[in-house]
């Protein structure tokens, strides 16, 4: 065995790491049963933080299993809302 | 005074059914018009436009939209539009409407609009051809909005809307990641705007941006997307005629 075979490449094994991971969790999130793009996954450490405003708290709670299943050893963290279909109290004056 | 009710991004599924009827049927005390500026489903799909059409069908004002990029999802548009025209919506795409008010006549010209990104940080018409056609439908999106806009110039409006999905300008998308905004909207909308003349743009997408924004040529424009405005629409007051009264009976006319 070569010298240059026994080291181990330094991308071996990257498909791993955590960014990567986070990229295809947004991706499944966008493209899969839930269709969902206004949620952000930011990397805290060694933890991953879900925000943003969704619809519904079924459709808050569907995200975080999500993220959970895909994402095994690794702690989420959700801050996400469910939007407020509230009555405005105002209006803007535009001209 | 003309009121002009508006959200975009609803996101509406078989689970949130129901949850901004309670809302919407107080749209005659506050409103002379309701514009959804499209998202209103979550995939695009008729089950969830029927999900949609429940929420809006029957109310006292009228509801104008356009479609967003989750209603063309599915890749059935015309079959969500269809539903929604079935429920009362004026769906437009590259079209105008007028509502009455009163006396008052309200001018809607709508698009779905698309990306590219703003002046200076824009995709070009150039190289592949998935590239060129993506920068062209954008064109074509902002060209059939002028148009709209030029229509309604003619036809006695007391106030002109430029409603579309994608945004006109980056003003209102303070708060999304820099990165993305050519996938948010496009100066060519807003161009298109000024061009034509307009008297407020909404529009929605931008789930992270800000509300308040403004052409180059002063055109105000206001992303409603629901993240953003809090609450189940936001209501816009503009100046109307002398002999439009506010709070005036609200008639289903139009064109």
């Amino acid at each position: 065995m070569s010298e240059h075979a026994a080291r181990t490449a330094a991308g071996a094994g990257g498909a791993q790491n955590l960014d990567y991971r986070v990229a295809h969790l947004a991706d499944h999130l966008a493209a899969g049963d839930l269709g969902e793009l206004g949620v952000r996954i930011e990397i805290r450490g060694e933890a991953v933080l879900l925000t943003g405003t969704v619809p519904s708290v079924q459709c808050r709670d569907d995200i975080l299993g999500l993220a959970r299943a895909e994402l095994p050893g690794t702690p989420v963290h959700c801050d996400i809302v469910a939007a407020d279909t509230a009555v405005p109290d105002h209006a803007e004056e535009v001209e | 005074m003309i009121r002009i009710a508006a959200v975009g991004d609803i996101h509406m599924g078989p689970e949130s059914k129901g949850l901004l009827r309670p809302a919407f049927e107080t749209l005659p005390d506050s409103a002379d018009v309701l514009l959804l500026a499209g998202d209103l489903t979550r995939h695009g799909t008729p089950e969830e436009a029927r999900v949609v059409a429940r929420e809006i069908e029957g109310l006292a004002v009228p509801v104008v939209a356009v479609l967003g990029n989750h209603d063309h999802h599915a890749d059935c548009p015309d079959e969500v539009t269809a539903v929604l025209q079935d429920a009362g919506v004026r769906v437009l795409e590259g079209q105008a409407t007028v509502v009455g008010s009163g006396d008052a006549r309200i001018g809607v010209a709508g698009t779905k609009g698309f990306g590219g990104g703003f002046v200076g940080r824009c995709a070009g018409e150039f190289g592949e051809p998935v590239m060129k056609e993506f920068v062209r439908y954008s064109r074509r999106c902002a060209d059939t909005l002028r148009t709209a806009l030029e229509e309604l110039e003619g036809q006695d409006c007391d106030v002109r809307i430029a409603l579309t999905h994608f945004s006109p300008v980056p003003d209102t998308l303070a708060g999304e990641p820099p990165e993305i905004y050519p996938f948010l909207g496009s100066y060519l909308l807003a161009e298109a705007i000024d061009a034509a003349g307009a008297d407020l743009a909404v529009h929605g997408h931008a789930h992270l941006g800000t509300e308040h924004g403004m052409t180059s040529g002063g055109v105000k424009v206001r992303n409603v997307a629901q993240p953003v405005i809090g609450r189940a629409f936001h209501v816009y007051h503009l100046a109307g005629p002398e002999r439009a009264t506010a709070g005036a009976p609200v008639g289903r006319v139009g064109a």
